[in-house]
Protein backbone atom coordinates (compact mmCIF):
# COMPACT_ATOMS: atom_id res chain seq x y z
CA UNK A 1 0.00 0.00 0.00
CA UNK A 2 1.57 3.37 -1.03
CA UNK A 3 1.28 5.68 2.39
CA UNK A 4 1.62 8.70 1.47
CA UNK A 5 -0.07 11.04 4.23
CA UNK A 6 0.97 14.67 3.40
CA UNK A 7 2.35 16.52 6.44
CA UNK A 8 3.73 19.55 4.90
CA UNK A 9 0.24 20.00 3.14
CA UNK A 10 -1.25 20.09 7.02
CA UNK A 11 0.63 22.41 7.99
CA UNK A 12 -0.04 24.31 5.00
CA UNK A 13 -4.08 24.14 5.27
CA UNK A 14 -3.47 24.46 8.91
CA UNK A 15 -3.90 28.33 9.40
CA UNK A 16 -6.61 28.65 7.04
CA UNK A 17 -8.12 26.27 9.22
CA UNK A 18 -8.22 27.97 12.04
CA UNK A 19 -9.10 31.60 10.86
CA UNK A 20 -12.38 29.81 10.90
CA UNK A 21 -11.69 29.42 14.96
CA UNK A 22 -14.13 32.22 16.22
CA UNK A 23 -17.08 31.97 13.73
CA UNK A 24 -16.97 27.96 15.62
CA UNK A 25 -16.26 29.03 18.71
CA UNK A 26 -19.08 32.08 18.66
CA UNK A 27 -21.86 30.03 17.26
CA UNK A 28 -21.23 27.27 20.17
CA UNK A 29 -20.72 30.09 23.06
CA UNK A 30 -23.79 31.96 21.69
CA UNK A 31 -25.50 28.91 21.72
CA UNK A 32 -24.52 27.74 24.75
CA UNK A 33 -26.25 30.75 26.33
CA UNK A 34 -29.13 30.26 25.10
CA UNK A 35 -29.18 26.85 25.53
CA UNK A 36 -28.50 27.50 29.28
CA UNK A 37 -31.33 30.59 29.60
CA UNK A 38 -33.92 28.23 28.29
CA UNK A 39 -32.61 24.94 29.78
CA UNK A 40 -32.65 26.88 33.40
CA UNK A 41 -36.45 28.39 32.83
CA UNK A 42 -37.73 25.17 31.73
CA UNK A 43 -36.19 23.07 34.52
CA UNK A 44 -37.20 25.66 37.12
CA UNK A 45 -41.34 25.39 35.60
CA UNK A 46 -41.19 22.14 36.97
CA UNK A 47 -40.53 23.44 40.61
CA UNK A 48 -44.05 25.44 39.76
CA UNK A 49 -47.46 24.27 40.39
CA UNK A 50 -48.29 25.43 36.99
CA UNK A 51 -49.47 22.29 35.19
CA UNK A 52 -50.02 23.97 31.85
CA UNK A 53 -46.39 25.23 31.90
CA UNK A 54 -45.39 21.80 32.96
CA UNK A 55 -47.12 20.13 30.05
CA UNK A 56 -44.90 22.51 27.52
CA UNK A 57 -42.21 22.44 28.79
CA UNK A 58 -42.66 18.59 28.89
CA UNK A 59 -43.80 18.81 25.08
CA UNK A 60 -40.72 21.22 24.53
CA UNK A 61 -38.54 18.64 25.90
CA UNK A 62 -39.36 15.52 24.03
CA UNK A 63 -39.51 17.26 21.39
CA UNK A 64 -36.05 18.44 20.69
CA UNK A 65 -34.59 15.77 22.28
CA UNK A 66 -35.89 13.33 19.61
CA UNK A 67 -35.60 15.78 15.95
CA UNK A 68 -32.25 14.94 14.58
CA UNK A 69 -30.04 18.21 14.85
CA UNK A 70 -29.67 18.21 10.78
CA UNK A 71 -33.88 18.26 10.32
CA UNK A 72 -34.42 20.74 12.78
CA UNK A 73 -31.82 22.89 11.53
CA UNK A 74 -33.25 22.71 7.77
CA UNK A 75 -36.67 22.90 9.33
CA UNK A 76 -35.47 26.24 11.01
CA UNK A 77 -33.50 27.83 7.80
CA UNK A 78 -34.84 26.09 5.04
CA UNK A 79 -38.57 25.36 5.81
CA UNK A 80 -39.65 28.52 8.02
CA UNK A 81 -39.06 31.16 5.45
CA UNK A 82 -42.09 29.28 2.94
CA UNK A 83 -44.36 29.41 6.11
CA UNK A 84 -43.27 32.69 7.77
CA UNK A 85 -41.43 34.93 4.90
CA UNK A 86 -39.96 37.23 7.68
CA UNK A 87 -37.87 34.46 8.46
CA UNK A 88 -36.52 34.97 4.48
CA UNK A 89 -34.11 37.67 7.00
CA UNK A 90 -32.47 35.04 8.93
CA UNK A 91 -29.05 34.59 8.38
CA UNK A 92 -27.77 31.11 8.71
CA UNK A 93 -25.35 31.57 11.59
CA UNK A 94 -28.52 33.11 13.28
CA UNK A 95 -30.41 30.20 12.40
CA UNK A 96 -27.74 27.57 13.62
CA UNK A 97 -27.35 29.14 16.85
CA UNK A 98 -31.39 28.90 17.57
CA UNK A 99 -31.83 25.68 16.36
CA UNK A 100 -28.13 24.85 18.47
CA UNK A 101 -29.56 25.67 21.40
CA UNK A 102 -32.97 25.58 21.25
CA UNK A 103 -31.85 21.60 20.73
CA UNK A 104 -29.42 21.18 23.77
CA UNK A 105 -31.85 23.05 26.31
CA UNK A 106 -33.86 20.04 25.89
CA UNK A 107 -30.85 18.32 27.31
CA UNK A 108 -29.81 21.11 29.55
CA UNK A 109 -33.18 20.84 31.12
CA UNK A 110 -32.84 17.25 32.16
CA UNK A 111 -29.23 18.46 33.83
CA UNK A 112 -30.75 21.12 35.50
CA UNK A 113 -34.25 19.43 37.12
CA UNK A 114 -31.29 16.52 38.21
CA UNK A 115 -28.96 19.01 39.57
CA UNK A 116 -32.10 20.65 41.88
CA UNK A 117 -33.43 17.77 43.00
CA UNK A 118 -29.54 16.03 44.52
CA UNK A 119 -30.20 19.80 46.64
CA UNK A 120 -31.26 18.55 49.69
CA UNK A 121 -34.46 19.63 50.85
CA UNK A 122 -33.32 20.69 54.03
CA UNK A 123 -31.60 23.37 52.12
CA UNK A 124 -34.11 25.34 51.05
CA UNK A 125 -35.97 24.86 54.76
CA UNK A 126 -33.19 26.68 55.92
CA UNK A 127 -33.17 29.68 53.59
CA UNK A 128 -36.73 29.90 54.42
CA UNK A 129 -37.10 29.28 58.32
CA UNK A 130 -33.95 32.37 57.91
CA UNK A 131 -36.75 34.57 56.40
CA UNK A 132 -35.02 34.58 53.11
CA UNK A 133 -37.93 34.35 49.83
CA UNK A 134 -37.62 31.83 47.56
CA UNK A 135 -35.81 33.95 44.81
CA UNK A 136 -33.80 34.77 47.23
CA UNK A 137 -32.79 31.04 48.83
CA UNK A 138 -32.95 29.95 45.12
CA UNK A 139 -30.06 32.75 44.35
CA UNK A 140 -27.62 32.57 46.61
CA UNK A 141 -27.65 29.16 48.07
CA UNK A 142 -29.25 26.29 45.88
CA UNK A 143 -28.44 27.42 42.94
CA UNK A 144 -24.95 27.69 43.53
CA UNK A 145 -24.95 24.14 44.81
CA UNK A 146 -26.88 22.83 42.04
CA UNK A 147 -24.42 24.48 39.42
CA UNK A 148 -21.74 22.69 40.81
CA UNK A 149 -23.62 19.06 40.51
CA UNK A 150 -24.83 20.22 36.91
CA UNK A 151 -21.38 21.25 35.68
CA UNK A 152 -19.83 18.12 34.68
CA UNK A 153 -23.23 17.35 32.23
CA UNK A 154 -23.24 21.06 31.16
CA UNK A 155 -19.80 20.59 30.08
CA UNK A 156 -20.91 17.63 27.86
CA UNK A 157 -23.38 19.85 26.26
CA UNK A 158 -21.14 22.02 25.73
CA UNK A 159 -18.66 19.96 23.96
CA UNK A 160 -21.59 18.44 21.76
CA UNK A 161 -22.59 21.64 20.57
CA UNK A 162 -18.94 22.93 19.97
CA UNK A 163 -18.91 19.84 17.69
CA UNK A 164 -22.21 20.60 16.46
CA UNK A 165 -21.81 23.97 14.95
CA UNK A 166 -19.84 21.76 11.82
CA UNK A 167 -23.47 21.16 11.07
CA UNK A 168 -23.99 24.90 10.22
CA UNK A 169 -21.52 24.23 6.96
CA UNK A 170 -24.95 22.66 5.39
CA UNK A 171 -26.50 25.62 6.08
CA UNK A 172 -23.79 27.37 3.83
CA UNK A 173 -22.08 29.07 7.41
CA UNK A 174 -18.06 28.76 6.51
CA UNK A 175 -16.84 27.82 9.96
CA UNK A 176 -13.50 25.61 10.92
CA UNK A 177 -15.06 21.85 8.81
CA UNK A 178 -16.74 24.12 5.84
CA UNK A 179 -13.04 25.64 5.44
CA UNK A 180 -11.27 21.85 5.45
CA UNK A 181 -13.87 20.46 3.23
CA UNK A 182 -13.12 23.52 0.42
CA UNK A 183 -9.71 22.84 1.01
CA UNK A 184 -9.72 19.33 0.51
CA UNK A 185 -11.60 19.46 -2.88
CA UNK A 186 -9.75 22.11 -4.11
CA UNK A 187 -6.61 19.96 -3.57
CA UNK A 188 -7.81 16.71 -3.25
CA UNK A 189 -6.25 15.64 0.02
CA UNK A 190 -9.44 14.75 1.59
CA UNK A 191 -7.91 12.77 4.18
CA UNK A 192 -4.97 15.48 5.27
CA UNK A 193 -7.35 18.44 5.36
CA UNK A 194 -10.27 16.71 7.40
CA UNK A 195 -7.44 14.88 9.92
CA UNK A 196 -6.34 18.80 10.20
CA UNK A 197 -9.93 19.63 11.28
CA UNK A 198 -10.31 16.55 13.69
CA UNK A 199 -7.21 17.52 15.43
CA UNK A 200 -8.28 21.13 15.95
CA UNK A 201 -12.06 20.15 17.32
CA UNK A 202 -9.39 17.72 19.31
CA UNK A 203 -7.86 20.78 20.43
CA UNK A 204 -10.46 22.88 20.90
CA UNK A 205 -11.84 20.27 23.51
CA UNK A 206 -8.36 19.68 25.18
CA UNK A 207 -8.51 23.09 25.96
CA UNK A 208 -12.12 23.56 27.17
CA UNK A 209 -11.63 20.50 29.52
CA UNK A 210 -8.53 21.87 31.15
CA UNK A 211 -10.82 24.94 31.67
CA UNK A 212 -13.47 22.96 33.28
CA UNK A 213 -11.46 21.21 35.45
CA UNK A 214 -9.92 24.72 36.72
CA UNK A 215 -13.68 25.34 37.45
CA UNK A 216 -14.70 22.22 38.87
CA UNK A 217 -12.00 22.67 41.29
CA UNK A 218 -12.99 26.25 42.28
CA UNK A 219 -16.50 24.88 42.66
CA UNK A 220 -15.61 22.31 44.62
CA UNK A 221 -13.57 23.98 47.45
CA UNK A 222 -16.87 24.10 50.15
CA UNK A 223 -16.58 20.37 49.53
CA UNK A 224 -13.38 19.48 50.66
CA UNK A 225 -12.70 17.26 53.76
CA UNK B 1 -46.00 35.87 73.81
CA UNK B 2 -46.36 32.89 71.53
CA UNK B 3 -50.08 31.16 71.56
CA UNK B 4 -51.15 28.89 69.17
CA UNK B 5 -54.94 28.05 68.80
CA UNK B 6 -56.87 24.80 67.70
CA UNK B 7 -53.86 23.73 65.41
CA UNK B 8 -54.63 21.40 62.96
CA UNK B 9 -52.57 19.71 60.62
CA UNK B 10 -53.21 16.47 58.26
CA UNK B 11 -51.21 14.62 55.45
CA UNK B 12 -53.88 13.78 53.16
CA UNK B 13 -55.84 11.36 54.90
CA UNK B 14 -53.33 11.20 57.96
CA UNK B 15 -54.41 13.74 60.27
CA UNK B 16 -51.32 14.77 62.35
CA UNK B 17 -52.37 17.41 64.30
CA UNK B 18 -56.00 17.07 65.99
CA UNK B 19 -56.69 20.62 67.06
CA UNK B 20 -53.10 21.83 69.29
CA UNK B 21 -53.49 24.50 71.61
CA UNK B 22 -50.78 25.79 73.83
CA UNK B 23 -48.65 28.69 75.28
CA UNK B 24 -45.59 30.22 76.32
CA UNK B 25 -44.37 33.32 77.82
CA UNK B 26 -41.46 35.10 76.86
CA UNK B 27 -37.90 33.97 78.55
CA UNK B 28 -39.60 30.28 78.84
CA UNK B 29 -37.94 26.99 77.34
CA UNK B 30 -40.86 24.62 76.28
CA UNK B 31 -40.22 21.13 75.93
CA UNK B 32 -42.17 19.15 73.57
CA UNK B 33 -41.69 14.92 74.43
CA UNK B 34 -43.73 11.99 72.91
CA UNK B 35 -42.97 8.89 71.15
CA UNK B 36 -42.37 9.37 67.53
CA UNK B 37 -44.89 9.47 65.05
CA UNK B 38 -46.98 11.90 67.98
CA UNK B 39 -46.69 14.97 65.40
CA UNK B 40 -43.90 16.96 67.92
CA UNK B 41 -41.88 17.33 64.66
CA UNK B 42 -45.20 18.78 62.66
CA UNK B 43 -46.22 21.12 65.44
CA UNK B 44 -42.71 22.65 65.27
CA UNK B 45 -42.55 22.90 61.86
CA UNK B 46 -45.99 24.60 61.52
CA UNK B 47 -44.97 27.29 63.77
CA UNK B 48 -42.38 28.67 61.26
CA UNK B 49 -44.71 27.56 58.54
CA UNK B 50 -42.25 25.04 56.83
CA UNK B 51 -45.69 22.60 57.14
CA UNK B 52 -48.93 24.30 56.55
CA UNK B 53 -51.87 23.75 58.71
CA UNK B 54 -54.72 23.69 57.74
CA UNK B 55 -56.52 25.42 60.38
CA UNK B 56 -55.38 27.01 63.67
CA UNK B 57 -54.29 30.66 64.58
CA UNK B 58 -50.33 30.92 65.63
CA UNK B 59 -49.15 34.48 66.91
CA UNK B 60 -46.20 35.39 68.02
CA UNK B 61 -45.28 38.69 69.09
CA UNK B 62 -47.26 40.40 67.23
CA UNK B 63 -47.27 38.24 64.17
CA UNK B 64 -50.37 36.43 63.51
CA UNK B 65 -51.24 34.15 61.25
CA UNK B 66 -54.79 32.21 60.78
CA UNK B 67 -53.84 28.57 58.67
CA UNK B 68 -57.04 29.10 57.09
CA UNK B 69 -56.17 32.02 55.28
CA UNK B 70 -52.14 32.71 54.98
CA UNK B 71 -50.97 35.61 53.12
CA UNK B 72 -47.57 35.79 52.42
CA UNK B 73 -47.14 38.97 54.56
CA UNK B 74 -47.91 37.12 57.18
CA UNK B 75 -46.20 33.83 56.79
CA UNK B 76 -43.01 36.70 56.11
CA UNK B 77 -44.03 37.78 59.40
CA UNK B 78 -44.35 34.38 61.25
CA UNK B 79 -40.57 33.73 59.99
CA UNK B 80 -39.21 36.96 60.98
CA UNK B 81 -40.43 36.19 64.43
CA UNK B 82 -38.29 32.44 64.74
CA UNK B 83 -35.38 30.92 64.01
CA UNK B 84 -34.62 27.19 63.51
CA UNK B 85 -32.40 24.51 64.62
CA UNK B 86 -32.79 21.72 62.59
CA UNK B 87 -32.44 18.04 63.66
CA UNK B 88 -29.74 17.39 60.28
CA UNK B 89 -28.16 20.96 60.94
CA UNK B 90 -29.41 21.99 57.52
CA UNK B 91 -26.23 24.03 57.24
CA UNK B 92 -25.63 26.51 53.98
CA UNK B 93 -23.35 24.22 52.25
CA UNK B 94 -21.59 26.22 50.00
CA UNK B 95 -21.00 28.91 53.03
CA UNK B 96 -18.51 29.17 55.91
CA UNK B 97 -19.53 28.35 59.36
CA UNK B 98 -19.04 32.85 60.04
CA UNK B 99 -21.24 33.01 56.12
CA UNK B 100 -23.54 30.70 57.54
CA UNK B 101 -24.49 32.78 60.93
CA UNK B 102 -23.92 36.37 58.55
CA UNK B 103 -26.39 35.43 55.56
CA UNK B 104 -29.80 36.43 57.25
CA UNK B 105 -28.29 39.49 58.49
CA UNK B 106 -26.95 40.39 55.15
CA UNK B 107 -29.58 39.04 52.88
CA UNK B 108 -33.03 39.77 54.78
CA UNK B 109 -31.57 42.23 57.32
CA UNK B 110 -29.30 43.84 54.80
CA UNK B 111 -27.20 44.91 57.52
CA UNK B 112 -24.03 45.81 55.87
CA UNK B 113 -21.57 43.19 56.02
CA UNK B 114 -18.66 44.58 58.02
CA UNK B 115 -21.39 45.15 60.94
CA UNK B 116 -22.70 41.30 59.97
CA UNK B 117 -19.62 40.06 60.01
CA UNK B 118 -18.48 41.38 63.75
CA UNK B 119 -22.03 40.40 64.92
CA UNK B 120 -20.94 36.67 63.66
CA UNK B 121 -18.04 36.41 65.24
CA UNK B 122 -19.23 37.42 68.28
CA UNK B 123 -22.01 34.56 67.92
CA UNK B 124 -19.22 31.65 66.65
CA UNK B 125 -17.50 32.71 69.95
CA UNK B 126 -20.57 32.09 71.78
CA UNK B 127 -20.98 28.82 70.53
CA UNK B 128 -17.04 28.22 70.90
CA UNK B 129 -16.59 27.88 67.30
CA UNK B 130 -14.56 31.50 66.69
CA UNK B 131 -11.62 29.54 64.79
CA UNK B 132 -13.84 27.95 62.75
CA UNK B 133 -14.80 31.07 60.67
CA UNK B 134 -13.68 29.64 57.11
CA UNK B 135 -14.86 26.34 57.93
CA UNK B 136 -17.20 24.65 55.44
CA UNK B 137 -19.77 22.44 56.97
CA UNK B 138 -18.41 19.61 55.52
CA UNK B 139 -15.24 20.06 57.49
CA UNK B 140 -16.96 20.42 60.61
CA UNK B 141 -17.99 17.62 63.12
CA UNK B 142 -21.85 17.18 63.34
CA UNK B 143 -21.48 18.75 67.14
CA UNK B 144 -19.64 22.07 65.85
CA UNK B 145 -22.24 21.87 63.22
CA UNK B 146 -25.38 22.24 65.11
CA UNK B 147 -23.47 24.83 67.51
CA UNK B 148 -23.11 27.30 64.19
CA UNK B 149 -26.60 26.50 63.47
CA UNK B 150 -27.33 27.58 66.74
CA UNK B 151 -25.19 30.60 66.31
CA UNK B 152 -26.78 31.11 62.92
CA UNK B 153 -30.59 31.25 64.56
CA UNK B 154 -29.33 33.43 67.41
CA UNK B 155 -28.60 35.85 64.38
CA UNK B 156 -31.95 36.31 63.57
CA UNK B 157 -32.26 37.67 67.00
CA UNK B 158 -36.23 36.02 66.98
CA UNK B 159 -38.54 35.94 69.60
CA UNK B 160 -38.48 32.60 69.84
CA UNK B 161 -35.72 29.74 68.48
CA UNK B 162 -37.38 26.56 67.35
CA UNK B 163 -35.35 23.17 67.83
CA UNK B 164 -36.63 19.95 66.37
CA UNK B 165 -34.61 17.31 67.92
CA UNK B 166 -31.36 19.28 67.89
CA UNK B 167 -29.08 15.87 69.48
CA UNK B 168 -30.71 13.19 67.58
CA UNK B 169 -28.51 12.81 64.59
CA UNK B 170 -25.29 13.57 66.97
CA UNK B 171 -23.03 10.69 67.93
CA UNK B 172 -23.35 10.27 71.69
CA UNK B 173 -20.44 11.74 72.19
CA UNK B 174 -20.79 14.80 70.77
CA UNK B 175 -24.52 15.28 72.22
CA UNK B 176 -23.46 16.86 75.40
CA UNK B 177 -21.27 20.09 73.33
CA UNK B 178 -24.67 20.95 72.05
CA UNK B 179 -27.23 20.55 74.99
CA UNK B 180 -24.51 22.71 77.08
CA UNK B 181 -25.06 25.33 74.15
CA UNK B 182 -28.54 25.24 74.77
CA UNK B 183 -28.25 25.25 78.66
CA UNK B 184 -26.48 28.28 78.42
CA UNK B 185 -29.12 30.30 76.35
CA UNK B 186 -32.20 29.11 78.68
CA UNK B 187 -29.77 30.96 81.58
CA UNK B 188 -30.23 33.63 78.97
CA UNK B 189 -33.45 33.69 79.27
CA UNK B 190 -34.17 33.23 75.42
CA UNK B 191 -37.43 31.53 74.27
CA UNK B 192 -37.08 28.38 72.94
CA UNK B 193 -39.69 25.35 72.13
CA UNK B 194 -37.12 22.16 72.04
CA UNK B 195 -38.75 18.58 70.62
CA UNK B 196 -36.35 16.11 72.37
CA UNK B 197 -35.88 12.58 73.20
CA UNK B 198 -33.46 13.97 75.99
CA UNK B 199 -35.81 13.69 78.92
CA UNK B 200 -32.83 15.05 81.76
CA UNK B 201 -31.97 17.61 79.29
CA UNK B 202 -35.49 18.53 79.10
CA UNK B 203 -36.14 18.04 83.05
CA UNK B 204 -32.91 20.25 83.86
CA UNK B 205 -33.54 22.91 81.31
CA UNK B 206 -37.28 23.54 80.44
CA UNK B 207 -39.67 25.60 82.42
CA UNK B 208 -42.41 23.80 80.47
CA UNK B 209 -43.42 20.03 79.51
CA UNK B 210 -45.86 19.04 76.45
CA UNK B 211 -46.88 15.40 76.12
CA UNK B 212 -47.82 14.27 72.64
CA UNK B 213 -49.11 11.00 71.81
CA UNK B 214 -51.22 10.61 68.33
CA UNK B 215 -51.63 14.06 67.03
CA UNK B 216 -53.01 15.24 70.67
CA UNK B 217 -51.79 17.30 73.28
CA UNK B 218 -51.68 14.37 76.34
CA UNK B 219 -50.46 16.47 78.96
CA UNK B 220 -48.78 19.22 79.46
CA UNK B 221 -47.65 21.22 82.81
CA UNK B 222 -44.44 23.02 84.45
CA UNK B 223 -41.68 20.32 83.86
CA UNK B 224 -40.84 19.54 87.54
CA UNK B 225 -44.42 18.46 88.20
CA UNK B 226 -44.65 17.00 85.26
CA UNK B 227 -42.01 14.42 85.67
CA UNK B 228 -42.36 13.75 89.23
CA UNK B 229 -46.34 13.66 89.29
CA UNK B 230 -47.97 13.18 85.75
CA UNK B 231 -51.25 12.16 85.54
CA UNK B 232 -52.08 10.39 82.65
CA UNK B 233 -51.63 7.34 82.51
CA UNK B 234 -50.16 7.16 78.99
CA UNK B 235 -47.94 10.12 79.98
CA UNK B 236 -46.36 7.80 82.88
CA UNK B 237 -45.62 4.47 80.60
CA UNK B 238 -43.54 7.19 78.37
CA UNK B 239 -41.78 8.31 81.02
CA UNK B 240 -40.90 4.98 82.65
CA UNK B 241 -40.25 3.68 79.37
CA UNK B 242 -37.58 6.70 78.51
CA UNK B 243 -36.03 6.33 82.12
CA UNK B 244 -35.64 2.57 81.88
CA UNK B 245 -34.13 2.73 78.64
CA UNK B 246 -31.69 4.97 79.58
CA UNK B 247 -30.83 3.07 82.23
CA UNK B 248 -30.25 0.18 79.82
CA UNK B 249 -27.94 2.27 78.25
CA UNK B 250 -26.00 3.24 81.15
CA UNK B 251 -26.00 -1.15 82.39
Amino acid sequence: MDMNLDFSYMIEVLPAILKYIPITLFMAIIAMIIAVAIGLALALVYKTNFKILIYAANVYISFFRAIPMLVQLFLIYYGLPQLFPVFTKLDAVTAAIIGLGFKQAAFLAEIFRAAFASVEKGQLEACLAGGMSKFQAYRRIILPQALRNALPGTGNTFISLIKETSLAFTLGVVEIFAEAKMQASNSFRYFEAYLTVALVYWAIIVVYTYVQKLIEKYLDRPYKT
Amino acid sequence: MLKVTNLVKSFGALDVLKGISFEIKQGEVLAIIGPSGSGKSTLIRCLNYLEQPQQGIIEIDNARLDAAKPTKKDIQHLRSKTAMVFQNYNLYKNKTALENVTESLIVVKKTPKAEANKMGMQLLSEVGLEAKRDNYPVTMSGGQQQRVSIARALAQKPHVILFDEPTSSLDPELVQEVLHVIKKLAEQKITMIIVTHEMDFAREVADHIIFMADGHIVEQGPAKEFFANAQQERTKKFIRQITSESEDTIL
